[in-house]
């Protein structure tokens, strides 16, 4: 006989009753936009409150996959996507992981670094985006300072395209690998003291300890910070706003979303707000994040269950 | 027991949160309407006792016109004790996202509105309407037609400026040029460099500040656009008439890679690579006027409406301002291109539109909007009003010849690619390209591309 803990009648449907607030919660804030996100994509909405919204069918897509150049310069987009995803991806994870092993070794003030790593994780974009404005700025700030003693100058994020991209990509890193190491942090913590002990006795090396004992205990906090780090850097597009606005040549696919969504694509003067067609660049987003986020989802599982069973 | 409590408790948590979601707040007191003939070509002397309201306003950054506008509010709530103001300032750029947005929440009486512009013209196929336009089409503006104060304003700008289907929505507080230089008056002098009328000798005068360490020319580049508008005045000088311009365009009749679109890109290329200081990149808008009020630079390619931060940065600083030199045809040089600026906005369901009424004809007094002009240093709109200022009197030869700029006619064609602008921001070290004519190419290409794509 089941043990059921609600008992009988009606009291069966608490758990149901329990789960309701929840999953409401869920419908109205989650699934419920991207479900109107979906239909939104289909109409040539503006997102002002009155405006009429006509069915224009698939011509949203049609224009962000095949239309003119500005098809291809979502596409080159697209893949700057993809190489922002990449690097920040690999960088964080790996100096996440690097941060964590040094951070969770028994050191005189190592509670004060891990809160020193971690404090930019609580700061938010827009500060983020402030300290390296300032930071970066090319006329007398820190940086042009450090680099003139080399005689060097530069613009950093008003310069070159892909210059202006890369210092994003740091400021990204920066922002979020207090959080890839903390994470680390708790899976390491987790891995058993006697393991090391006795890895030690049989003559371990550190580095054969590290990949024999701590990396593939480490699986699955691994696995849960290699998906967080692809899904956000898929989707960043706060850190492009706050330190470089709309530039030819640096924008990524969830900024492109906003930009076109809320009219800042024209330089000095404000363009149509075109939420319609956003939302036609975000299911193509969405399914990036789908294709890639499932893919690696799928080999990251075969791996723990090959490591771990 | 204890399960039936459980079941008790959590049918109740979710009666409570679906009882909370579904709850509205009060529905906010209904102002009574403006009576007619109530506002007048001057404000209302008297402050008539009414229900307390409070009058919400959205305003963008601009250091002296909030300065202004902080001032009048005060004066404002003195005269109309029961009208509380509540103005709210936001960076240029996110004015029409937090219009929109307030607009649509009921959350807003009064909006700061740029002179309408950007209208799809008949030649122009396939365009979305500029946001202005999808606004008033919603009914989120109210339609001022009849309110006296508009006639305070004179009558082209509130056709051009505010007028849309023969109905008038916004009233537009002045005009803007945006395609003039400032020039440091004390190191034209100390260097014995003359005012410059033509292009080459404004390339001869940055030559004369290079030599001696001092940077031509400064902008505020942090924000992308001033340095691409800061050479309007190159695109202004070569086609006076900007209007035929983004027509030619559209039909084809011009090009962007032609021999004359070539003349203009070579320049631009002078203008970012050798007139503009290193650095500028960084620079925030706001902070150039002081960047150049700081008497290390020449010259500031810039609108009229720096000119007031310009003199709050440094008051003793003496500067001039020329139309940016772009042809080496000093008459062709004589012709200033900007737009129309600020405006005022109703939002149509306000449940104040007797203080928003109250409040716009009180500004659209002559007197106040005077000395609003002075403050911010705007082209008036009043037929009576002066601009008694420095940038006034720097202005006053060229307002014969202000043209609205291409930027207030140029929609894009859908499918245009990212470069099909005349940006001078395309050449390195702000863009990635170093040759004019490739340059010239691409922008056409991708101009083109669009026009192809809508045929």
């Amino acid at each position: 006989m089941v043990n059921y803990h609600f008992g009988r009648g009606r009291a069966r449907l608490a758990p149901y009753l329990l789960l309701l607030p929840g999953f409401l919660f869920y419908l109205v804030i989650s699934l419920g936009p991207s479900i109107a996100t979906a239909a939104y994509s289909f109409t040539d909405a503006t997102g002002i409150k009155g405006a009429p919204v006509h069915f224009v069918g698939l011509e949203n897509y049609r224009e962000f996959l095949f239309m003119g150049q500005a098809s291809r310069d979502n596409y080159d987009a697209l893949l700057r996507t993809l190489i922002f995803c990449f690097f920040v991806t690999t960088i964080q994870f790996t100096l996440g992981l690097v941060m964590a092993l040094i951070v969770n070794q028994k050191l005189k003030g190592v509670n004060f670094f891990r809160t020193i790593y971690f404090m930019p994780v609580i700061l938010g974009a827009v500060i983020q985006g402030l300290i390296w404005s300032l930071f970066l700025y090319p006329m007398g700030g820190p940086m042009a300072q450090l680099i003139g003693l080399f005689g060097l100058e530069s613009e950093f994020l008003g310069g070159q395209p892909a210059q202006a991209f890369a210092w994003v990509m740091f400021v990204q890193i920066w922002a979020n690998m207090g959080i890839t190491m903390m994470i680390f942090i708790a899976g390491l913590q987790t891995i058993p003291t006697e393991l090391y002990e006795a890895a030690r006795i049989d003559g371990a090396s550190s580095w054969s300890v590290f990949r024999n004992v701590t990396w593939p205990l480490l699986t699955p906090v691994t696995n849960t910070n290699l998906l967080l780090n692809l899904i956000g850097s898929l989707q960043a597009w706060q850190l492009f706003l706050v330190l470089l606005g709309y530039r030819n040549g640096t924008q990524v696919l969830g900024y492109l979303i906003f930009a076109q969504g809320f009219g800042q694509t024209s330089g000095s003067v404000t363009s149509s707000f075109r939420q319609g067609y956003a939302a036609a660049a975000s299911i193509v987003l969405f399914l990036l994040v789908l294709v890639i986020g499932l893919t690696a989802q799928t080999l990251l599982k075969r791996r723990e269950e090959r490591i771990i069973g | 027991m204890s399960k039936k409590l459980l079941t008790l408790i959590s049918a109740l948590v979710l009666l409570v949160m679906v009882l909370a979601a579904c709850g509205g707040s009060a529905p906010a007191p209904v102002a009574p309407a403006a009576s007619s003939g109530e506002a007048a070509t001057t404000a209302p002397a008297a402050a008539p006792a009414g229900e307390k309201a409070t009058l919400k306003v959205l305003v963008h950054q601009n250091p002296p016109m909030v300065e202004f506008m902080n001032t009048f509010n005060e004066k404002f709530q003195s005269k109309y004790p029961n009208i509380t103001v509540d103005m709210s300032v936001v960076n240029a750029n996110d004015l029409s996202t937090v219009t929109q947005t307030r607009l649509t929440a009921n959350d807003v009486d009064v909006v700061d509105i740029f002179g309408f512009a950007n209208a799809a013209q008949p030649y122009m196929k396939n365009v979305t309407p500029p946001n202005w336009q999808t606004l008033i089409d919603a009914g989120l503006l109210m339609d001022l037609t009849d309110q006296p104060f508009v006639k305070n304003y004179d009558e082209a700008t509130i056709k051009d400026a505010g007028t849309y289907n023969d109905k008038v929505y916004a009233i537009n507080l002045g005009r803007v040029s945006y395609s003039g230089i400032y020039y440091n008056q004390d190191l034209f002098d100390k260097y014995g460099v003359k005012v410059p009328t033509t292009w080459a000798e404004l390339v001869a005068a940055c030559e004369t500040f290079r030599s001696n360490d001092v940077s031509c020319m400064t902008a505020g580049g942090k924000d992308g656009w001033p340095i691409f508008v800061g050479a309007y005045g190159l695109t202004g000088a070569l086609y006076p008439d900007q209007a035929a311009l983004v027509e030619g365009l559209w039909t084809g009749a011009t090009k962007w890679n032609d021999d004359q679109a070539l003349k203009m890109w070579e320049k631009m290329k002078v203008y970012t690579q050798d007139m503009m200081e290193s650095g500028a990149s960084g620079i925030a808008g706001d902070a150039a006027p002081g960047r150049f009020a700081s008497g290390e630079v020449a010259m500031f390619p810039g609108g009229t409406w720096y000119a007031a931060a310009i003199d709050a940065a440094q008051p003793a600083f003496k500067w001039g301002y020329i139309p940016f030199p772009g042809s080496d045809n000093a008459d062709d040089n004589k012709y200033l291109f900007g737009k129309y600026d600020q405006g005022w906005a109703v939002a149509a369901n306000t449940p104040n539109k007797d203080a928003a009424m109250k409040y716009l004809a009180e500004f659209s007094d002559p007197a106040n909007y005077q000395a609003f002009a002075n403050a911010v240093g705007f082209i008036p709109t009043q037929p009576g009003a002066t601009l008694d200022t420095a940038i006034g009197k720097a202005v006053a030869p060229f307002l014969a010849n202000f043209r609205v700029g291409f930027e207030q006619y140029w929609v894009a064609p859908k499918g245009a690619g990212q470069y099909a602008n005349p940006w001078a921001s395309y050449f390195k070290p702000f863009g990635t390209f170093d040759d004019p004519k490739e340059l010239a190419d691409k922008v056409q290409a991708d101009l083109q591309s669009g026009l192809d794509a809508n045929k």
